[in-house]
């Protein structure tokens, strides 16, 4: 079985590399030189191609490199899916605001994080859900005059 | 008999029509209205829009506040979709500027396009000028295009975006007459006069504010002005025809639009409120003071005015070699 | 008029109560706003300006003035504190700050910002008195194949930045020179990686990605931890809530550094603090004894930048006030400012109108003292924040995030950048990539091709235009920084060597 850490630069370098192919695959289609100068396809076909050979060099390493003596950590699957579950929240939340606007999509995001995740009794998860989203509301919108985003309610 | 019939007819029509123009009397804002920009805030469409809404306040023109809101992003597109989607509010007005003309004309990505938008009056004209350093050779316009003729491709002209006015003028001049020379693209005003000021380009086009103060010292001299009479701030420099280019500048114009289902009557009385501030002092001295030329058109008018600029664009982009996409 | 006699009667004009009170004002507002992220000062001078038509001219510029050089200040507190950068001129301030602020000594970064603002901002100030006019004279020799030079300069600061790995840091400023090229092309109106979205037209907008890799890519990683404890120790002890003597010695390079590449870069047209801030950070790993402490929690880390983007103030005065020509966002409005009320801000500046600029500098000088004598004792209340529980700090993190973005862009597709960028900074801290030359290639990326584009368009294709006296001494300056790490390594191995066979 292959050490994470090489699992982890011969992913992403094959991503890189994909990722410059793509680039240098839309910097075709550009004019390269045009006869005022460079076109707009110039830089992105260097820098793409840079990136390919780049991320190729970085597979190529974690391939040659000779496997440690110490075993590396695991890949940690419970802290992975931690960071993701809180990274989808940020995302529902997000998606929520046009419709609830900022302060109900707020306090959902900061109740989720202190009561699910933090796993923090209840009325320390309403308080700090409720209290977080009116300081916000109240500084930026009330306050400031600024525009946060609005719902169908408020 | 048919006296009857025709009086009959005579005495609807003028009814409707009364009954028609106490609608359009009658309608009046209830909500703060909202001027949509598409710079952000301190960019030229947005100081012009709270200009308009302190002269507005100030002649007492509307009884609602009038805010500003700027929605920048993709050269007006991201604007032109906002206004769009207000469909038939009849508190939102938008400011666009000839820059929403030719954008779509290039860019796939915007879904909605200044015709999809309703006209309601045209404001304005921004003249320019032709400016060179004041230690420059050329004297007019005609010696620096003749020497252009000669060296063609060796002159240098500093300006904004290919599609922008002063690339257009560039381009319309060359097809006129056959002189090359080049184009240099900055994203600043402050750039492109540096570059000029340091003797890294020899012409560029601007505004005639911007070029007051660098003249007053001493530092630039305008050959040229482009613009439809002599603008007072430059009672000595020729009008492009009058130095013998007699040629269609696709003029810059600034004009108020509206969400395209905004009902009838909104529209007309939107129209009537320009048309009364242009006519006041405090307008004029605004246009004075910021050396642009008024150009008042009714919405109507502004329409015919938008498909003639498309159309010049679209020519003077072809001939350019800048792509069209639609 | 002579600069004593100047200084003098711009003194007796800053020294009177309106515009006093029109200091403080701007030095509060100011910082409030650099606290804020996504507000930044030209927003806010922007939306300032019809109020401002009923005061008076000279009183107004100063609080404008006082706006812009303390939300510079204002904007490490969030860096350092939250690693949110609250303006794009602090993002170089998370670098080293934040880290600092796990440490525990968040008192001593956030104090030495603001001494390092005082200092290079009052520099600033006296360099714009002083040698104002000849300076921006030479400035119009800068063109656009100095600023590629400059770029280039800036762009081998990855070389500096990069940790272990320099292929990883190359392929992180690579992607960086992706993002910066996403939008309508300049030159030729056409579109480049936009995806058929309307919204990406303009490009993506760089303190989006900012707090996006830095600000929520923390907050992804740190929550990994089933139990987080106390997400930055409180600073106990006098010792770490204000900077220490060593720390002042530390950092006297960085003082000078900040400073002079700050007022400097200022002076161009087009080139900003962020800019300065990343080439004054640049600059000061690669002279530095310790570089391998930068990025863990170098003070002088948190001085240069921070120092740089004040006298960046100072900087983009001077073609403002004795060229008329704006250096920048702010000073752009400035000008349309004074174009409004009647001034005329050209050459002939300064002789029209003394009152206005000596009153000006003047003010600068009392603003910067007032930026430190209100802001050290703020400090101390400041360092209470992290007195916040991690669950709690996560959303507030999230929140400033999302309110920063908004702000700034208005639009909710930018807030699901924010959220991509996060996923983004998330993995790249997993996956062990670098995120300064992330930043840095967006910063550059753009305004170096750009540059570049330009330079040829003047030559004709000629590519020997690279090679005029001022670019050719930046290239040149870039060759050799490329060799400091080379010849660092050269002398480890070298040392290493010589006690082998000792």
């Amino acid at each position: 079985m292959n050490s994470f850490p090489r699992n982890a630069d011969f992913w992403s370098g094959l991503a890189l590399a994909a990722l410059g192919a793509y680039i240098v695959s839309d910097a075709w289609k550009w004019v390269y030189m045009g006869e005022d100068g460079p076109g707009a396809g110039f830089f992105p076909l260097w820098y793409g191609s840079l990136m390919m050979i780049l991320s190729l060099a970085l597979v190529a390493g974690t391939l040659l490199r000779k496997p440690t003596a110490a075993r590396p950590p695991a890949i940690r699957w419970a802290d992975l899916r931690r960071a993701l579950t809180c990274w989808a929240a940020f995302v529902a939340s997000i998606a929520l605001m046009p419709v609830a606007g900022f302060a109900i999509s707020f306090a959902l995001l900061t109740w989720f994080i202190v009561a699910v995740m933090a796993r923090r009794p209840q009325p320390v998860a309403l308080g700090l859900a409720i209290g977080g989203a009116a300081a916000f509301h109240g500084i930026f919108v009330w306050a400031l005059e600024l525009s946060l985003p609005r719902g169908l309610l408020f | 008999m048919i006296h009857a019939r025709m009086l009959r007819t005579a005495i609807l029509s003028a009814a409707a029509v009364l009954a028609a123009g106490i609608a359009h009397a009658d309608w009046q804002p209830t909500k703060p209205l909202e001027i949509i920009v598409h710079t952000g805030p301190g960019g030229g469409s947005d100081l012009l829009a709270r200009a308009i809404a302190n002269m507005m306040e100030k002649e007492k023109l509307v009884p609602v506040r009038i805010q500003v809101m700027n929605k920048p992003g993709g050269n007006g597109a991201v604007a032109a979709a906002a206004i769009s989607e207000k469909n038939d509010d009849p508190h939102t007005l938008g400011l666009i500027t000839s820059v929403w003309i030719a954008n779509p004309l290039t860019t796939s990505e915007a879904k909605v396009t200044v015709h999809d938008l309703k006209p309601i009056a045209q404001l304005m004209l921004e003249p320019a000028v032709f400016a060179v350093r004041a230690d420059s050779r050329y004297k007019t316009l005609k010696e620096f295009i003749d020497d252009a003729r000669a060296r063609p491709g060796q002159l240098k002209q500093s300006g904004g975006s290919v599609t922008s006015r002063d690339n257009i003028v560039r381009q319309t001049l060359q097809h006129a007459t056959g002189a090359k020379w080049a184009f240099v693209s900055f994203p600043g005003g402050g750039e492109r006069l540096a570059a000029l000021l340091g003797g890294h380009v020899d012409i560029m086009v601007i505004e005639p504010q911007e070029a007051g103060e660098q003249v007053r010292a001493g530092k630039l001299r305008v050959l040229a002005q482009l613009s439809e009479s002599r603008l007072p701030g430059y009672p000595d420099a020729p009008t492009l025809k009058e130095a013998g280019f007699d040629v269609r500048t696709t003029p810059q114009i600034r004009a108020v639009v509206a969400p395209p289902r905004m009902p009838a009557d909104a529209a007309a009385y939107w129209e009537g409120r320009f048309d009364k501030l242009r006519q006041t002092a405090s307008w004029k001295k605004y246009v004075l003071d910021n050396q642009l030329e008024e150009s008042f058109l009714p919405g109507a008018g502004l329409s015919k005015s938008i498909t003639e600029i498309e159309r010049e664009l679209r020519e003077v982009f072809t001939q350019a070699g800048i792509k069209t996409v639609r | 008029m002579d600069i004593l006699g100047g200084l003098l009667q711009g003194f007796q004009v800053a020294l009177t109560t309106n515009n006093l009170l029109m200091c403080v004002i701007g030095v509060v507002l100011g910082t409030v706003i650099g606290v804020l992220p996504g507000l930044g000062p030209p927003a806010t001078i922007a939306m300032l300006l019809p109020l401002t038509f009923r005061l008076e001219p000279t009183g107004t510029m100063i609080m404008l003035a006082g706006i812009d050089y303390c939300a510079k200040y204002g904007g490490s507190t969030t860096s350092i504190l939250l690693n949110v950068p609250g303006e794009s001129s602090s993002v170089v301030t998370c670098i080293d700050g934040y880290q600092m602020a796990r440490k525990g000594r968040a008192g001593a970064a956030l104090g030495m910002a603001a001494i390092a603002s005082f200092i290079a901002g009052t520099f600033g100030v006296l360099a714009l008195m002083l040698v104002a006019p000849p300076l921006a004279r030479l400035s119009l020799a800068f063109s656009a194949p100095e600023y590629f030079a400059l770029m280039v300069l800036g762009l081998t600061m990855v070389v500096l930045l990069a940790g272990e790995s320099l292929v990883k840091a190359l392929l992180s400023m690579l992607v960086g020179l992706w993002i910066a090229g996403m939008g309508t092309d300049l030159f030729t109106a056409t579109s480049r990686f936009t995806f058929g979205r309307v919204e990406l037209l303009g490009g993506i907008d760089f303190i989006i990605v900012a707090i996006g890799v830095f600000a929520v890519g923390e907050v992804l990683g740190n929550i990994e931890a089933a139990k987080p404890v106390e997400m930055l120790p409180v600073p106990k002890g006098l010792r770490n809530l204000l900077p220490t003597w060593d720390d002042m010695k530390r950092c006297r390079f960085a003082f000078v550094n900040g400073s002079v590449v700050g007022f400097l870069i200022g002076v161009l047209p087009g080139a900003g603090s962020t800019i300065a801030s990343f080439m004054s950070y640049g600059i000061e790993k690669a002279v530095s004894r310790h570089p391998e402490e930068f990025g863990k929690g170098a003070i002088e880390g948190v001085a240069a930048p921070e120092g740089a983007n004040n006298a960046e103030t100072g900087g983009a005065l001077v073609p403002l006030l004795t060229l008329g020509i704006p250096g920048s966002g702010t000073t752009a409005i400035l000008l349309a400012a004074l174009i409004l009320w009647g001034f005329k801000p050209g050459p002939l500046f300064i002789q029209d109108s003394p009152a206005l600029f000596w009153g000006l500098v003047a003010s600068m000088y009392i603003g910067n003292v007032l930026l430190l004598v209100l802001n050290l004792p703020l400090v101390a209340v400041f360092a209470q924040l992290l007195k916040l529980p991690a669950y709690a700090m996560f959303p507030l993190i999230l929140g400033v995030s999302i309110v920063g973005v908004y702000t700034a862009a208005g639009s909710m597709f930018q807030l699901g950048l924010l959220a991509l960028f996060g996923l983004l900074g998330y993995a790249m801290r997993k996956l062990d990539f670098p995120t300064a030359p992330l930043v840095l290639g967006l910063v550059l990326g753009d305004a170096m091709e750009r540059a570049l584009r330009q330079s040829l368009m003047m030559s004709q294709g000629d590519p020997s235009i690279l090679l005029r006296p001022i670019p050719s001494v930046l290239l040149l300056l870039a060759a050799v920084l490329l060799m400091v790490p080379l010849v660092r390594k050269f002398n480890a191995v070298r040392v290493k060597v010589l006690d082998r066979e000792a």
